[in-house]
């Protein structure tokens, strides 16, 4: 587990870090250069090492052989102790003799003569013969007079040398044919080797991490004006427009820099003539919308005092106060509506949460609106669960929120139940308000939270709504960080489902209520 | 006897319109048109109430409430055009009783009126004692020991409202009723601005009231909980 978890961290470093990245391919592509020229520089040494000392060991053992023919052509031994004795010397003699400071030597006789054997063979002390190969003692036997040699492996107090054996033919008068072979051990050679490839290899490993290190720092170097450059792209990202990268030098470095500052100084422009040129308009419309106020007011209380007094008038002048009356209403909505959307457009809404009953808030929609829904015939049903639904929420702008819905859905409902739901699950709550009315088509869904936008401009206005109901609802939803959905089929109806989060700031994957609606299977309570 | 209303708005239409609606409602009306001179009209006309617009040439109805306020605890109304929480709660804090949205209903406005001017009935007792207060119900003084506190009418209703029963606690709701004559969801900063400049009155250590304690997430009650 914990190396898993020391893997991860080093994948992880690995993907993240360019730098860390950099450092560890200029290491691997270091080490693979280091094995190549150290594995040449090992098999050269090694390769000279072996010839200088296979040149003396011939040298020595021609000497050698030489010596031994010699001893014996010249000797005048007639019996066979006397020889065997002869025989017998030569082996310590070659042992002790020459430069070479270790050597074997055994003197054996060659298979396959007529002669019966009648000598013992005189063999180093503690040489197996067995080591000889028996390919080197064929070849010997058949060679004439020349010198043959073989690389073999010694096993000198348990461990594995290199070792050469020198073998050549000598004719001892009376025994027969012989066969000399001398066996020189390489062990200091292997030593040397050993010796210089342990120096290459530590020689090696220090080079690697030091430019492990090196890489490390002009990385470092490289990449810092990189990172930099990075936090500061995510400052302005995140809208601090003013950052700017320093543009020290002449180098690449410092051209990206500067490039990234015009762009960071053209980005910034548009941004601010975007931005101000929003803000003017927005400015606009919340000033318009302030400087109707007062007159609208005037209007408003000149209007109310003719529209009491409407029954002194005659009657085309008392219907005209009454429709008076009810536009000076109407524009005075419009004007809320448009500067509500205006300050939403500001971004100048707060939302005030406090954690209160849905079912409350929902109650007091309903009962807003009763009146509406009795006039025009339309039941109000509601499935609420049992107990209180608590929710953080600002009270205000979800009761006006339901209200816009409730009428919506009575306006379109055409005079036939409105159903409400409320749910509610660990993370979120939910109301839905569902009507069996003429429903909207997929376009006209598309287009439903759009401002000023109705579902169908040949149809009467009964209800008198702004056109902004549902952007403003859509955008008190924003405020919430909730959903605002609508389903819709022509000739169906129409349902609107309002998920909240249950405490602001709560993620939320699913709602508590369905969409589409699924018909109730129980009697829905029926609005008392 | 009718009430005495001042009207300072800049807006001569709207000035005049709504000095129709208060004298058809009873109410005597005399009138301002800027903020510059509105506090020696004030002096002069001796007005019960005093409706404030907002925004004024030459002073704003914000300075010229604070003014008034510094000479008198007379009942005043801000007329605003702006719902933003600056604007409103800057009018609060500068002494305003209560303010009104542009545009606004006839009705809404004399209600507003009435519920400021109406005194505070259904008292038995003739002083109320909270804490180291003792409050004059007839008189409309309050004291600490021998020192009188300058409250404002609404200021002291308020108190009141919150001794006659030193147990209760009173929502926020429950107090713009009973104070303020709301009888449907307004505005509770109207009471938390009230409660806070009551609190720098009465406490010995606003920030830390024995008074008008703070019962979270209910409201408000006298004495300590």
């Amino acid at each position: 587990m914990k190396l898993r978890g020391a893997v991860n961290w080093a994948l992880g470093l690995f993907r993240r870090s360019l730098q860390a990245r950099s450092v560890f391919s200029t290491m691997i592509i270091s080490g693979i250069a280091f094995a190549v020229v150290g594995g040449f520089l090992s098999f050269s040494i090694g390769n000279g090492l072996f010839s200088t000392r296979l040149e003396q060991v011939l040298s020595e053992s021609e000497r050698a052989v030489v010596e031994v023919q010699n001893t014996f052509s010249a000797s005048s031994v007639t019996d066979e102790i006397a020889l065997q004795t002869l025989m017998n010397s030569v082996v310590p003699n070659l042992e002790s003799s020459g430069a070479s400071d270790s050597r074997q030597v055994a003197l054996l006789r060659s298979p396959g003569q007529s002669t019966a054997q009648i000598l013992q063979s005189p063999i180093s002390a503690d040489l197996a013969t067995e080591i000889i190969p028996a390919d080197l003692r064929t070849s010997v036997r058949k060679t004439n007079g020349k010198l043959l040699y073989q690389s073999i492996s010694l096993t000198v107090d348990g461990v594995s040398q290199p070792g050469i054996v020198v073998g050549a033919p000598i004719e001892i008068p009376l025994a027969g044919k012989y066969e000399l072979y001398l066996v020189f051990d390489l062990s200091s050679q292997q030593q040397t080797l050993d010796f210089v490839q342990g120096t290459l290899l530590l020689g090696g490993f220090i080079l690697l991490l030091m430019i492990g290190g090196v890489s490390y720092f002009v990385t470092q170097w490289i990449v810092k004006p990189v990172r930099v450059a990075a936090a500061v792209s995510e400052d302005i990202a995140k809208g601090a427009l003013d950052r700017r990268l320093p543009e020290k030098g002449e180098d690449v470095i410092a051209v990206l820099g500067r490039s990234f500052n015009k762009m960071a100084d053209s980005l910034q422009q548009q941004i601010t003539k975007l931005a101000s040129v929003s803000k003017m308009q927005q400015r606009f419309v919340s000033d318009v919308s302030h400087e109707l106020r007062t007159p609208l007011t005037t209007i408003k209380l000149a209007g109310d005092l003719i529209f009491n007094n409407r029954d002194k008038f005659e009657p085309a002048a008392k219907r005209s106060a009454e429709l008076m009356h009810d536009q000076i209403d109407r524009f005075q909505i419009l004007l809320n509506d448009l500067l509500e959307i205006s300050r939403y457009d500001a971004g100048a809404v707060h939302a005030e949460l406090e954690v209160q009953d849905l079912n409350g808030v929902v109650g007091m929609a309903i009962a807003a609106i009763e009146p509406l829904a009795m006039s025009k015939g339309s039941k109000i049903e509601i499935d609420i669960p049992g107990g209180e639904v608590d929710a953080e929420i600002d009270g205000r702008r979800i009761e006006r929120l339901l209200g816009n819905l409730l009428a919506n859905a009575i306006e379109h409902g055409e005079g036939k139940p409105i159903r409400v739901a409320v749910g509610m699950d660990e993370h979120a709550v939910a109301v839905s308000v569902t009507d069996s009315g003429i429903g909207m088509t997929r376009a006209e869904v598309d287009r439903v939270f759009d401002r000023f936008w109705r579902a169908d401009p040949a149809r009467k206005r009964t209800t008198g709504g702004t056109g902004l109901g549902l952007a403003i609802s859509l955008e008190d939803t924003n405020l919430h960080g909730g959903w605002l959905q609508v389903w819709a089929k022509p000739n169906e109806g129409a349902c609107f489902r309002l998920t909240l989060p249950r405490r602001s700031g709560v993620i939320f994957n699913t709602s508590p209520l369905p969409l589409p609606p699924i018909k109730s299977v129980k009697p829905a309570k029926e609005q008392k | 006897m009718s009430n005495k209303i001042l009207v300072i708005d800049d807006d001569n239409a709207l000035r005049e319109m709504v000095g129709i609606v208060l004298e058809s409602e009873g109410f005597e009306v005399s009138y301002h048109d800027a903020g510059s001179g509105a506090l020696d009209k004030f002096k002069s006309s001796q007005p019960d109430l005093v409706l404030l617009d907002v925004m004024l040439p030459g002073k704003d109805g914000i300075e010229v409430c604070r003014e008034i306020r510094a000479v008198s605890g007379t009942p005043i109304i801000m007329l605003t055009a702006k719902t933003e929480t600056d604007d409103v709660v800057r009018g609060l804090e500068a002494g305003a009783d209560d303010y009104v949205v542009k545009p606004f209903d006839p009705g809404v406005l004399t209600a507003r009126i009435r519920a400021r001017l109406r005194p505070l009935g259904g008292n038995s007792e003739d002083t109320v004692t909270i804490g180291p207060l003792t409050l004059d119900v007839v008189g409309h003084e309050v004291r600490r020991g021998t020192e009188k506190l300058s409250l404002t009418p609404l200021e002291f209703n308020l108190l009141l409202t919150l001794a006659n029963k030193p147990k209760q606690v009173f929502t926020r709701e429950m107090l713009l009723e009973t104070v303020w004559g709301y009888h449907y969801k307004a505005d509770t900063r109207l009471v938390n601005v009230h409660v806070q400049r009551l609190r720098s009155k009465i406490e010995e250590d606003p920030d830390n009231p024995k008074i008008v304690t703070t019962v979270r997430g209910i409201g408000y009650k006298a004495g300590q909980a």
